[in-house]
């Protein structure tokens, strides 16, 4: 098993030497999206207005974050199922999206969406909140602070352990 | 004799101690699987993530940071002794202001949708209307006996997700049943975080086979489950989802499936209930007793 050390955004020439199954222990910048998140990022798109997310510099990240407990950074986080997203996917790879990070298996269509548009599918293992957590440098609530753990939220993190799952 | 009085506070007690024992680690039994899984195991990739995932229970454990970010639903198996009197206004009452109360104490994750349709039939919020009381899964039972038992689970939702149920006709074959038992584990996938728990409930109707599997989830085996051929066929089905090599986060080894448990009830002539619930591995179950 390769392990590599990634920063964000990650160049097209690294990018197309990944395979499946490769370690990636991942930093840069990651947006937490859930099924709400999506709905309102693809109705954004669908009102014609422009995505707040720079998708092109960043990783989306399945992902709705318990409370902040006091003293600490971040309160725990980690992949959710991200099939659920699949409906939405498609989309926001036309409007940029790169890299996704979440757990489980993708749909036929997201997979080969994922594959024409050069993009990277990444999986966390679910249940390891607290290793997870321990990587995060710092976190912002970004949008829809009314969601509250559906929210976006803006998450720096350093050597977040990832695989490969579609590339 | 007199019943004995069982307070509001010996319950509050008991339900914030057991979250505060389960949001961090799993079961001690979970573990033993893991690392008997681990040392079975014969690809990296899923070594690698077996390794994360027993690192993270100690880790979890030490610096008190939920398992899970998805602290679940709380699921409550209550077991009433009949010699037993509780304070007003009733179990679920206080298990749910005991458990707002852990909420907020322990930093759990709300993960409760109140209206499940999302507001788009406005008015149709099923939650209670006093918001200092948490909405949660009771099941109530009464035992003989003067004790208070409580097994409390906090159940994620991505494994409950890829729970199924099927009426299957009276005269339906092991195979088929067990076919259906074997695919749903398999067609989850990656979903509900493999390695999972599998509980089953095979008879009663709708609803008992659904919580029958439940049952076998969360509940410790009994003494009377000791029936050789039912164990038998549970390890053969544990080995046929094994064998298909979905393994870890469903990317491929050895282990999918950590335990299946198959918990039986009688049921119609008419009636074959199968019921499938799976758990994964961050299982955060325990119990009380009063």
């Amino acid at each position: 098993m390769r392990i590599l050390k990634l920063q964000l955004p990650i160049p097209p020439d690294v990018m197309a030497s990944l395979k499946t199954g490769d370690k990636i222990l991942l930093s840069g910048t990651l947006y937490t999206a859930r099924d709400v998140a999506h709905a309102r990022l693809c109705e954004l798109i669908r009102q014609g207005q422009p995505l707040p997310i720079p998708f092109a510099d960043s990783a989306l990240f399945y992902c709705g974050p318990s409370p902040t407990p006091p003293g600490k950074l971040c309160g725990a986080i980690g992949p959710t199922t991200s099939a659920r997203m699949d409906p939405y996917t498609p989309l926001l790879l036309e409007h940029g999206l790169k890299v996704m990070i979440g757990k489980g298996p993708r749909s036929a269509e997201v997979q080969v969406a994922i594959r024409s548009h050069g993009a990277l599918y990444l999986a966390c293992v679910g249940g390891t909140s607290a290793m997870l957590t321990a990587c995060v440098v710092s976190r912002a609530t970004f949008l829809w602070p009314e969601l509250d753990s559906e929210a976006v939220y803006r998450l720096v993190v350093q050597y977040l352990p990832c695989y490969v799952a579609l590339v | 004799m007199s019943p004995r009085l069982v307070s509001k506070g010996q319950i509050q007690a008991a339900t914030l101690s057991a979250l505060e024992e389960i949001y961090c680690q799993p079961e001690a039994r979970i573990i033993e699987l893991l690392k008997s899984a681990r040392a079975n195991e014969t690809e990296p990739l899923a070594m690698d993530m077996l390794d994360a995932i027993l690192a993270n229970a100690e880790l979890a454990a030490r610096d008190r940071v939920p398992t899970c970010q998805d602290t679940g639903l709380l699921v409550v198996f209550a077991q009433l002794g009949t010699g037993i009197c509780l304070e007003e206004p009733g179990l679920r009452e206080i298990l749910g202001s005991a458990a707002k109360y852990a909420w907020k104490e322990l930093y759990l994750r709300d993960s409760l949708a109140l209206d499940p349709l999302r507001g788009q039939i406005p008015g149709t919020q099923a939650g209670p209307t006093d918001n200092s009381i948490l909405p949660l899964i009771l099941h109530l039972e009464q035992v003989p006996g003067d004790k208070l038992t409580l097994h409390f689970c906090l159940k994620g939702g991505g494994a409950e997700n890829c729970s199924a149920l099927r009426m299957f006709a009276p005269t339906a074959s092991l195979a088929e049943i067990g076919g259906f038992i074997v695919s749903t584990v398999l067609e989850a996938g990656g979903k509900p975080c493999p390695p999972v728990l599998v509980g089953v409930g095979i008879g009663g109707d709708f609803e008992l086979c659904a919580l029958l599997a439940k049952q076998a989830l969360v509940l410790p085996r009994i003494a009377a489950e000791q029936d050789g051929a039912l164990l038998a066929w549970e390890q053969e089905l544990l080995r046929q989802i094994n064998a298909k090599g979905k393994g870890v986060q469903g990317m491929g080894g050895q282990t999918t499936v950590l335990d299946l448990r198959i918990l039986t009830a009688p049921c119609h002539i008419a009636s074959l209930p199968v019921a499938v619930n799976i758990e994964c591995h961050a299982h955060r179950s325990t119990s009380r007793v009063i």
